[in-house]
């Protein structure tokens, strides 16, 4: 089983990239389960149409630590498992200890084991990694492989940058490997090759560019991925290839995190002097 | 037996008198590696708080916080016991996750529905420090519900050392205090601060400064009331014993209030009769006072007198370590140990201050030893090389003591004598005979080398 941890700054567009993604990938006949890793519980919407998903964390403190993995797992499309962590309402408690003790529990309940037959798990994890709780997916043992979806944004692309400086800290003591930027487009000017050009001062591949479209609105608002909602369209092919690519990827690499003068730069370079 | 070894770090927190010029470092954080005998910033505040037992004292955070430090110094009361209960909030993983504070109101709710406390003060500890949870609006909310002043009492214990925490404690204290009005309150009225009647010394002392025609409004904070605490304001002197709890609220008090404060100690007959002569001296107005302190202290000197020169027999030569929790307590008692005929070989304190030290240096003797802030080896290997017949302190000394084989007194909360006052002096004095001509030394391997 492949363990795939998705961050990137907030808004971006990860858990549609994600959702969109898996389904690929079980088109394909993967079995794969997506775990949220947001208070929020918004990373599986896509692929259950919409059910309200109960989350492990509301489980938990309902009906105390005697839960069945069942009460916490959902069928999603194409038979992908669907669990959301969640977490505190806005302004109280620790999220961050919620992600904790949510991953240790599905650990424990076995959601990882052999018999699960598991081809990936799916990490969706909130946008700001603001404290050590949400680095939980890639801590030794968790999550090997990281793809961080940005776009030509600055803030997007700085956030990314960001990411990857946590990523060396998890890479050197645990094993975790960055597999990718995926540029989930905005339409800046001369996106695609400041993207390039940001992996490859990282050290790493633009592994896709997924171009905008309007399709990916319209397959949310009906609760669906777009490869469910319109599986000719063009935009379901996008993420097709962006699953073929990353069941195929074999690059796997430490990240180099710019110093953020030389981020500015390349920005003038690609953007704003283009 | 082999050396103990002074980790390099250390060195400079450990003074022998008369080895090489006179430099000491102290008030700073504890040394990692170096198992330091102080507690945390929650204990702090646990600790000054505790004896307040009208009060509902509720600790917020899991259920451990409450429980090591339940009836912790077992403070004598003339009326309620509340204050010997420990309340938790029992915070676990899902109030972590979810916040705390739906807890803490219903707890406090419940809790104050079902003993009718006069007030309640609730300990923040580290969790709740780290989740956020926003315990001021709830005790501000159940106030308003209960009407009875609800305080909320920052000891987050990593927010630094046991000052911290006494800090926090002196903080609580200062937002009771000035809540009520009493006119009777005259002119020769005082607050006793930082006296915590583990063993019934409030009792003591209160009675010889009323023997003085002196009015006690408050004492903070041993056998404690809340109604009390909320007039103290009224008071027109403060006596501060326990420097390192108290003065801080005495400052602000003198701030807020005007009311000057004094220091004092009630241990050892040349403290004790200075503490009531200088309140007999700031109220030098009224002569009447202070030749009722002078009878005082004969008389009370003249009945223990004659014990304490056959105790004094036994003593005289022995050695002694000292090792408490703020420095004025072992100011006082090298003075007590000193006139018991024993000499002092170590003196030191969790949290002592350069100008403590300063004088610790000056009252001590050629080769004794001074440390700020020492862990168990350090004091064994003193206690070793200086070859102690005793060692004076609190919990966490008594069984190094025991280890070497050699006497302990506790001049902590772990007692139920009196140390105060002349007739604490007495009760020490016995106490520390018992304990170093004990039989029993005989039958345990004495550590210091030297048989008796």
């Amino acid at each position: 089983m492949r363990k795939i941890a998705i961050y990137g700054k907030g808004g971006i567009g990860k858990s549609t990239t994600t959702q969109n993604t898996v389904a690929g990938l079980a088109e394909m006949g993967r079995k794969v389960m997506v775990v949220g890793c947001d208070p929020k519980a918004d990373s599986t919407r896509l692929l259950l149409g919409g059910l309200a998903q109960r989350t492990v964390l509301d489980t938990l403190r309902e009906e105390g630590e005697d839960i069945e993995l069942n009460d916490i797992r959902k069928q999603g499309f194409k038979g992908t498992v669907c669990v959301e962590s969640g977490g505190p309402e806005p302004g109280v408690g620790c999220a961050g200890r919620g992600i904790i003790t949510s991953i240790n529990m599905l650990e424990q309940l076995g959601a990882y084991s052999e018999s699960e037959k598991l081809d990936y798990a799916f990490y969706d994890v909130l946008g700001d990694v603001v404290c050590g709780g949400f680095a939980m997916p890639i801590r030794e043992g968790k999550a090997k492989e990281i793809y961080i979806v940005v776009s030509g944004e600055m803030m997007a692309m700085y956030a990314a940058n960001n990411i990857c400086k946590g990523i060396v800290k998890f890479a050197e003591a645990g094993g975790v490997r960055l597999g990718g930027l995926i540029c989930n487009s905005r339409k800046v000017d001369n996106e695609q090759e400041m993207i390039i050009a940001l992996a490859d001062k990282i050290g790493t591949q633009m592994i896709h560019f997924v171009p905008r479209d309007n399709m990916v609105q319209k397959a949310e608002i009906n609760r669906k991925t777009v490869i469910e909602f319109e599986p000719s369209h063009s935009q379901a092919d996008e993420y097709r290839t962006l699953a073929k690519k990353i069941e195929e990827n074999e690059m796997h690499v430490i990240p180099k995190p710019m110093a953020i003068e030389e981020l500015e730069s390349l920005l003038i370079a690609y953007g704003l002097a283009a | 037996m082999a050396a103990i070894h002074i980790l390099q770090e250390r060195k400079s927190q450990i003074y022998e008198k008369g080895t090489e010029p006179f430099a000491m470092t102290c008030e700073k954080h504890s040394l990692a590696g170096s198992v330091s005998q102080r507690a945390c910033v929650f204990c702090g505040s646990r600790v000054v708080l505790y004896p307040i037992a009208d009060a509902l004292h509720l600790v917020h955070g899991p259920v451990g916080c409450a429980a090591y430090t339940w009836d912790i110094r077992g403070a004598l009361s003339s009326g309620p016991e509340l204050h010997r209960l420990s309340f938790s909030t029992d915070l676990r993983e899902k109030d972590v996750i979810f916040g705390g504070e739906k807890k803490l109101y219903y707890a406090l709710s419940e809790l104050i529905e079902t003993y009718s406390p006069k007030a309640a003060f609730v300990y923040s500890t580290c969790i709740v420090g780290i989740i956020g949870d926003d315990v001021g609006s709830v005790c501000k909310k159940v106030a308003e519900e209960k009407g009875i002043p609800v305080l909320p009492v920052h000891s987050e214990g990593f927010k630094g050392t046991k000052k911290d925490g006494y800090k926090a404690a002196c903080s609580a204290l200062f937002k009771l205090i000035g809540q009520k009005e009493d006119k009777s309150i005259g002119k020769y009225s005082l607050n006793i601060l930082g006296e915590f009647n583990i063993g019934g010394e409030a009792w003591i002392i209160k009675n010889y400064y009323e023997q003085m025609g002196i009015r006690i409004v408050s004492v903070m904070t041993g056998d404690g009331r809340v109604d009390e605490i909320r007039r103290a304001h009224r008071a027109s002197l403060n006596v501060v014993q326990c420097s390192g709890s108290m003065t801080h609220l005495a400052q602000m008090m003198k701030e807020k209030y005007g009311i000057p404060f004094i220091r004092v100690s009630y241990f050892g007959l040349e403290d004790m009769s200075d503490a009531l002569y200088d309140v007999a001296k700031h109220f030098g107005d009224n002569p009447e006072i202070m030749e009722r302190a002078r009878n005082i202290v004969r008389n009370e000197i003249n009945s223990i007198y004659p014990k304490l020169q056959e105790i004094r027999k036994s003593l005289q030569g022995k050695k002694a370590a000292v090792y408490v929790g703020g420095a004025f307590k072992a100011f006082s008692l090298i003075k007590a140990l000193r006139y018991l005929g024993m000499d002092v070989v170590l003196a030191g304190s969790q949290t002592g201050n350069p100008e403590d030290y300063e004088l610790l240096k000056e009252m001590c003797d050629e080769g004794t030893v001074i440390v700020d802030d020492a862990n168990p080896l350090e004091l064994s290997k003193y206690v070793i090389e200086k070859q102690a017949d005793l060692i004076i302190g609190g919990v966490k000394e008594r069984p190094i003591a025991y280890k070497m084989g050699i006497g302990f007194c506790d001049h902590n909360h772990e007692r139920k004598i009196p140390l105060a006052g002349y007739i604490g002096m007495l009760n020490f004095a016995e106490e520390v005979r018992r304990s170093v001509t004990s039989p029993v030394w005989k039958f345990a391997p004495r550590k210091t080398g030297r048989q008796r």
